[in-house]
């Protein structure tokens, strides 16, 4: 876990203690991060995005540098901001073990617990407001505009990278429902089925940045 | 109003001007001399054409002397007339062998070569009578030594004359050798000494004025015409007298060529009246180079202005500039009125002699003059003002970054610490549904907090734009855009932040007016590199006609475009959408 605020590290590191995760590794620049990776090979790097000397870009060129080097080590970027650029060079071609939030998601810390384990497993957890930023774009002939309300629910929750199952459970509706709602919101927006749930992700960030 | 040097050009030689019986004194003795010579020729036993060998002599000895004299007397710190003067004379002194006496005869000859190297020595040491370089020194010293002391050594192997009182040996033959190389070495001296003055006149790389350039042209051409006359003597050429005749027409052009300068300076006051009437003219002219450079005849010719709220000289477009110092050959003519300076000349040192041309000169552009150094104090004003908006700007953006990075490094992380801290209290609290739900409240107090805290630092600083780039910047801006949006952002990596900021916010105010006013149904907005200009431009196709009251918006961002040297235009026709577009050099 890379982030330059020692509170926040260590409310972090605590947080993350207390849902059964063992924090292998600390610290506070990306050079440290990448030695650490290297030595630790851990299931997943939680990285801030600014990070000392500049506080620029270092945390993103740290995260995609391991994106590249470790393909098995999932990646969630923190970030103070959130931005629909930064998330698809991060997201690049493919949405496997990488996650993007806003620092804040840290507070509900159940979602955000659950955010860490999916990355952790090879799925992705990008921010809701990237996602809704992406559904409330203005376009001129909305394809949006045939999904039923319920629809949309499903599809910003697939695109934040939820699994059905996660979808079942937030919206309280059986797994076999939220099978029906996906294939029809596929089939809607003309997408190609894919099957795995982080592919849709990005199939999904795809159309919608289109 | 005066024209006066600057301190440091009286400072170079020190010398003051030689005192008038003196110079009378050297004219008398030159006279003397010309007569002495036509006297010898005519009395001589061993001349043929007794007059015109006289008047060859002559020729060169009276121009020189006179020249020479001039040449000191205008510019006493210069050593150049005094070797003119010296040419002269050891012209004479050579023609003293025509005497039939021995004594004169043999100092006559000792004397016969030395006018060669004095006259190497006067072509290289223009206009300052001093050798410059290293080069010019050896080849100087070269020619004085191949000139007397080889001739010393060719005397007393006895190869030349009965009279020669030097002899102490007679070996013709070895005399004759001697003679060869002397001659040969100093043509070749010649020969270099040509090539230095060219080497000199290409690295000079400014213009020359035009009478500088006829005197240097008639020291090359009587190089030439030495050293073929030395080539002449050491081959024994049967064309040697008429080359002989030709030379010395041609080395007396050099003090003829000086003399026409004098001469032309003074014609060139008529110049002045040129320049008063040129002055007048409706609207006078604006940059007053020119006219200048035509009057002093100087093609080199620039102006400086004083700006007394800097202290410093600039150009006519309030630029600094620096005065030449004295060793870069150029000189300053400083002019002033009532005690302060108005304006200085930065011209060729051959104008150092026209003082009286140069006093003319700036009287009569003394209005126009102060016109052009209040037009250069203005511009120096505006320059000053548009590097301290472009410093307000920047400290602007400096401490808006500052702030916004404190509000995330700073309040942003502590909150949200906060926020995980009351997770855990919470979480002991079990038992206290009470205490859990005020804490619950508590941390969505705080998430709404820190969403604020959010929108206010970006407001004040676009940070992912510093971090990341105008590209993934803008990326946010058009998909959150109040109408559909097509993005087109052509830039390879990363420019000066400046500019990415001033770009961003011109794309995010443009969309907000469209939002806000244009009542349109979609938008484009390009941003490229082109010609060394960053090139922004929104369009968007709503009502147009945007009033350019429309909020201090758009005045803000037309202080920052231009801020950076760029511009930033708006169209917006009745009904026809509008453009907006910024140009920004990123050079």
């Amino acid at each position: 876990m890379a982030e330059d605020s020692v509170l926040l590290r260590e409310g972090l590191a605590r947080v993350l203690g207390d849902a059964g995760f063992d924090v292998v590794a600390k610290c506070g620049d990306a050079e440290e991060l990448m030695r650490k990776v290297n030595g630790h090979d851990p299931d997943v790097a939680i990285v801030d995005i600014r990070l000392p000397p500049t506080h620029n870009d270092e945390g993103l060129r740290a995260a995609l540098e391991i994106r590249a080097d470790h393909p098995s080590v999932g990646v969630l970027v923190l970030s103070q901001y959130v931005e629909l650029g930064l998330a698809m060079k991060l997201l690049a071609d493919s949405a496997e073990g990488v996650g993007y939030l806003l620092k804040d998601r840290i507070s509900d810390v159940d979602e955000f617990v659950a955010a860490v384990r999916r990355v952790a497993e090879g799925g992705s957890a990008l921010d809701p407001t990237i996602v809704s930023t992406l559904l409330a774009r203005q376009r001129s002939d909305d394809p949006l505009a045939k999904l039923t309300p319920r629809e949309r629910e499903v599809l910003e929750l697939m695109a934040t990278g939820s699994s059905n199952q996660g979808i079942a459970d937030t919206l309280v509706i059986t797994l076999r429902a939220v099978e029906k709602y996906v294939s029809s919101i596929f089939g809607k927006l003309g997408l190609p089925s894919t099957g795995s749930e982080s592919r849709r992700v990005l199939a999904v960030l795809t159309f919608l940045r289109s | 109003m005066a024209a006066s040097a600057p301190p440091w050009n009286g400072s170079t030689g020190a010398a003051g001007p030689p005192r008038p019986s003196l110079l009378w004194a050297i004219a008398i003795a030159g006279c003397a001399a010309a007569a002495l010579s036509v006297w010898l020729a005519f009395a001589s036993d061993h001349v043929a054409e007794p007059g015109l060998q006289a008047a060859l002599i002559d020729w060169i000895t009276l121009p020189y002397i006179l020249a020479g004299l001039i040449a000191w007397w205008r510019r006493p710190d210069s050593r150049f007339g005094p070797l003119m003067i010296a040419a002269g004379f050891a012209m004479f002194l050579s023609s003293l062998q025509w005497a039939n006496e021995a004594v004169p005869y043999t100092i006559g000859l000792a004397f016969d070569l030395v006018p060669a190297a004095l006259f190497l020595h006067v072509f290289l040491a223009f206009p300052s009578g001093r050798l410059q370089r290293r080069m010019e020194r050896v080849a100087v010293a070269a020619a004085y030594s191949a000139a007397v002391g080889l001739q010393l050594v060719k005397m007393l192997l006895g190869g030349v004359g009965t009279d020669n009182l030097l002899g102490v040996v007679a070996e013709p033959a070895a005399a004759n050798t001697v003679q060869d190389v002397q001659l040969i070495a100093l043509s070749a001296l010649c020969l270099a000494g040509i090539a230095l003055l060219v080497a000199r006149r290409r690295g000079s790389g400014r213009p020359l004025r035009r009478w500088v350039a006829l005197l240097v042209d008639s020291f090359a051409l009587g190089l030439v015409a030495i050293a073929a006359l030395l080539l002449a003597g050491a081959f024994e050429l049967p064309a040697f007298e008429t080359i002989r005749r030709i030379t010395f027409g041609v080395i007396g052009l050099a003090p003829v060529a000086f003399l026409i300068g004098l001469l032309d300076a003074r014609l060139a006051r008529s110049a002045v009246g040129d320049l008063i009437v040129e002055l007048r003219a409706d609207p006078a002219p604006a940059d007053l180079r020119t006219a200048f450079a035509r009057a002093l005849r100087d093609p080199s010719l620039t102006l400086a202005y004083w700006v007394p709220q800097f202290e410093c000289w600039t150009d006519l477009d309030g630029r600094p500039v620096e005065l030449p110092r004295p060793e870069s050959g150029r000189t300053t003519t400083l002019i002033d009125r009532d005690g302060t300076h108005v304006a200085a000349l930065l011209h060729d040192r051959s104008l150092d002699d026209e003082r009286e041309l140069l006093d003319a000169v700036s009287a009569a552009a003394e209005i126009a003059l102060e016109n052009a150094r209040l037009h250069a104090e203005l511009r120096a004003g505006l320059e000053e003002l548009r590097g301290s908006r472009e410093r307000v700007i920047a400290a602007g953006q400096k401490e808006r970054q500052r702030l916004e990075r404190n509000l995330h490094d700073g309040a942003q992380q502590r909150l949200i610490a906060l926020s995980l801290h009351l997770r855990r209290l919470e979480e002991r609290l079990r038992s206290d549904p009470d205490a859990r739900e005020g804490l619950d409240q508590a941390r969505r107090e705080i998430a709404l907090s820190l969403e604020e805290l959010r929108s206010v630092a970006h407001g004040i600083h676009p940070a992912v734009v510093s971090g990341h780039g105008l590209a993934v910047a803008l990326e946010s801006l058009a998909a959150s855009a109040p109408v559909p949006v097509r993005l087109t952002v052509e830039i390879e990596g990363r420019l000066h932040e400046r500019l990415e900021v001033a770009a961003y916010y011109v794309v995010s105010e443009s969309l907000a007016n469209i939002g806000k006013h244009a009542q349109a149904t979609s938008a484009t907005v390009e941003v490229a590199r082109r010609n060394g200009e960053i090139v922004v431009e929104i369009v968007d196709d709503g009502v147009g006609g945007a009033d350019s009251e429309r909020g201090t918006g758009l005045r803000g961002l037309a202080d920052r475009v231009e801020s950076l040297d760029g511009r930033l235009r708006v169209w917006t026709p009745r009904g026809g959408g509008t453009r907006v577009r910024a140009e920004m050099p990123c050079e």
